[in-house]
């Protein structure tokens, strides 16, 4: 995957965050959404490059020139029109580079204007608030998504309670995102479908407490509540260090197991070996 | 490679010196023979060499510092396109003309014509940046085409005259006339102004570009941004209207 970082800054913590929220809405999984995006963390003032608060957004594709159309859409509908943001390219080192800035200057319609400012282009959009600032290009770089752990558990509190531990412990971790609801995921996929054609994925009918009388079940006896981490990083150090404090955290009262989805190594080439992660020193490969 | 090197002028320049034949782009390349080899013109004198003016010192470095009252030697910096000039003291006319990159540092003042065009051309400095910590003469910045001049104290008369684009900051006064026939491009004015007359007052607001501007001249430059600065409110002049009206002045309120 691709994944590229977006620097939301505005007035205040809470309208970074409308902006960021907004951005990130939506795009739970590349299969439904064309992306994967997530609030990375938040930002102080003395991170940002004009020196207010600010939000890091992190978000995945599946290959560069979806990212670009992906940004281009999201920093216009989601940035662009929310009040007093600024948008900057988190990833300024990086060799690859897609534009954003530069597609979205057209909304200025002739009145726009750039600024180079210590090598870097930036665009001023004139809007009715004042200016909408945002970066002529955005770095990318290769990332990672779809790192997961399953907490199997005693019963659905148990296993909420566990995945909420867990998602706390994982948004401290820097270079990761979740991109699922709270973080979690309660419907967890399989690769393909038993039944309908051409269906990119269906539910994981091994993990369904539902189905363990009339499929073949991967449920230890006594699960009756599944549920999923999906983590999203920049690479597979950050993923590995996420999962590690993830499971750490998730692994609680009720918590009668947990796994991981590996979907018959289908799922890209990034294996993370959950028994390897929670040893010393660990990480994905 | 050592860090930088150091031209220390010999004597006080009695006469005028034209430094816009010297290849000051390449002088980062260079060792101290080859830099004391490059051709500079005394006027009333003719042709000599930079090692005659100066003890040259350390070389090549991608940073070159001039010690001694240059106020009298122009066309410091003109065609640099890339590393770092450093002035230990006043410069004369046209620093950095036909600049194209690179940062020049002049630590006392510059003379007129700073980052612009030579007479009759209408592009000055087409990139880098040039910051003056003293004041500049008259029409610094004009024809400015793409790139930063940074003046710490006064502006003359006329600063980004007829500029193209770019920004010029100016922390003190900025002197009569400022960004008359300009294109595009910013003034940024800290002190006493008065936009001329095809200038119009637009608005007042927080420009989004400035704080990173500033805040990036503090941290790289070490300009003595104030945090007020930083988030201050600015009142917006665009102009030249008789022109294309697509550049601006940003005066700040203090």
């Amino acid at each position: 995957m691709r994944v590229a970082r977006v620097i939301i800054t505005a007035r205040s913590p809470r309208w970074a965050r409308e902006a960021a929220l907004k951005m990130t809405g939506f795009a739970t999984s590349v299969i439904g959404c064309k992306c994967e995006a997530g609030i990375e963390r938040e930002l102080a003032g003395s991170e940002t490059p004009d020196g207010r608060p600010g939000i890091s957004v992190l978000l995945l594709t599946m290959a560069r020139e979806d990212l670009a159309q992906r940004l281009i859409e999201r920093v216009g509908q989601t940035v662009l029109t929310c009040p007093t943001t600024c948008c900057f390219d988190g990833l300024p080192e990086a060799a690859e580079r897609v534009g954003v800035g530069s597609a979205l200057r057209l909304f200025g319609d002739g009145f726009q204007g750039s600024k180079v400012i210590g090598g870097r282009r930036f665009w001023r959009i004139p809007v009715m608030e004042g200016e909408f600032l945002v970066e002529d290009k955005f770095g990318l770089q290769k990332g990672i998504g779809g790192g997961n752990f399953l907490i199997l558990a005693a019963d659905a509190e148990a296993a909420l309670a566990a995945a909420e531990a867990g998602v706390e412990a994982i948004r401290a971790v820097r270079g990761v995102i979740l991109p699922f609801p709270g973080g979690v995921v309660r419907s967890g996929s399989k690769v393909g479908s038993r039944r309908t054609k051409g269906m990119v994925a269906s539910t994981n009918d091994a993990y369904c407490p539902t189905l363990r009388a009339v499929t073949r079940s991967a449920l230890p006896d006594g699960v009756q509540s599944v549920l999923e981490i999906v983590v999203d990083g920049m690479d597979a150090a950050s993923v590995t260090r996420a999962l590690r404090v993830g499971i750490e955290a998730s692994c609680r009262e009720g918590v009668l197991a947990i796994t991981a989805g590996n979907y018959g190594g289908k799922l890209g080439p990034h294996h993370f070996h959950l028994r390897q992660i929670m040893s010393a020193g660990g990480t994905g490969r | 490679m050592t860090a930088e090197a150091t031209l220390t002028l010999r004597a006080p320049l009695r006469h005028r010196v034209d430094g816009g034949s010297v290849a000051w782009g390449a002088l980062r390349g260079l060792d101290a023979a080859a830099i004391g080899s490059q051709e500079v013109w005394v006027e009333g004198e003719g042709r000599t060499t930079l090692g005659d003016l100066f003890e040259v010192r350390g070389a090549p470095a991608p940073r070159i510092r001039l010690v001694g009252d240059l106020a009298s030697m122009d066309g410091i910096g003109a065609g640099l396109a890339a590393g770092e000039l450093v002035v230990e003291g006043d410069a004369g006319w046209y620093l950095g003309l036909g600049m194209s990159g690179g940062v020049i540092e002049v630590r006392g003042s510059a003379g007129p014509h700073a980052g612009g065009a030579e007479p009759g051309a209408r592009r000055g400095m087409t990139g880098g940046e040039i910051i003056i910590r003293g004041s500049a003469g008259p029409q610094a910045g004009a024809g400015l085409r793409r790139g930063l001049l940074v003046i710490q104290a006064d502006a003359g008369e006329g600063a980004g005259q007829a500029m193209l684009a770019g920004s010029i900051v100016v922390f003190g006064s900025l002197g009569p006339d400022p960004g008359i026939w300009s294109k595009r491009g910013s003034i940024v004015a800290f002190g006493a102004h008065a936009p001329p007359a095809p200038y119009r007052y637009a608005c007042t607001y927080h420009p989004p570009h400035l704080p990173v501007t500033l805040l990036y001249l503090r941290a790289r430059h070490r300009v003595p941004v104030s945090d007020e600065q930083v988030a201050g409110l600015y009142r917006r002049y665009s102009g030249d209207l008789a022109e294309l009206g697509a550049g601006e002045i940003l005066a700040w309120i203090p």
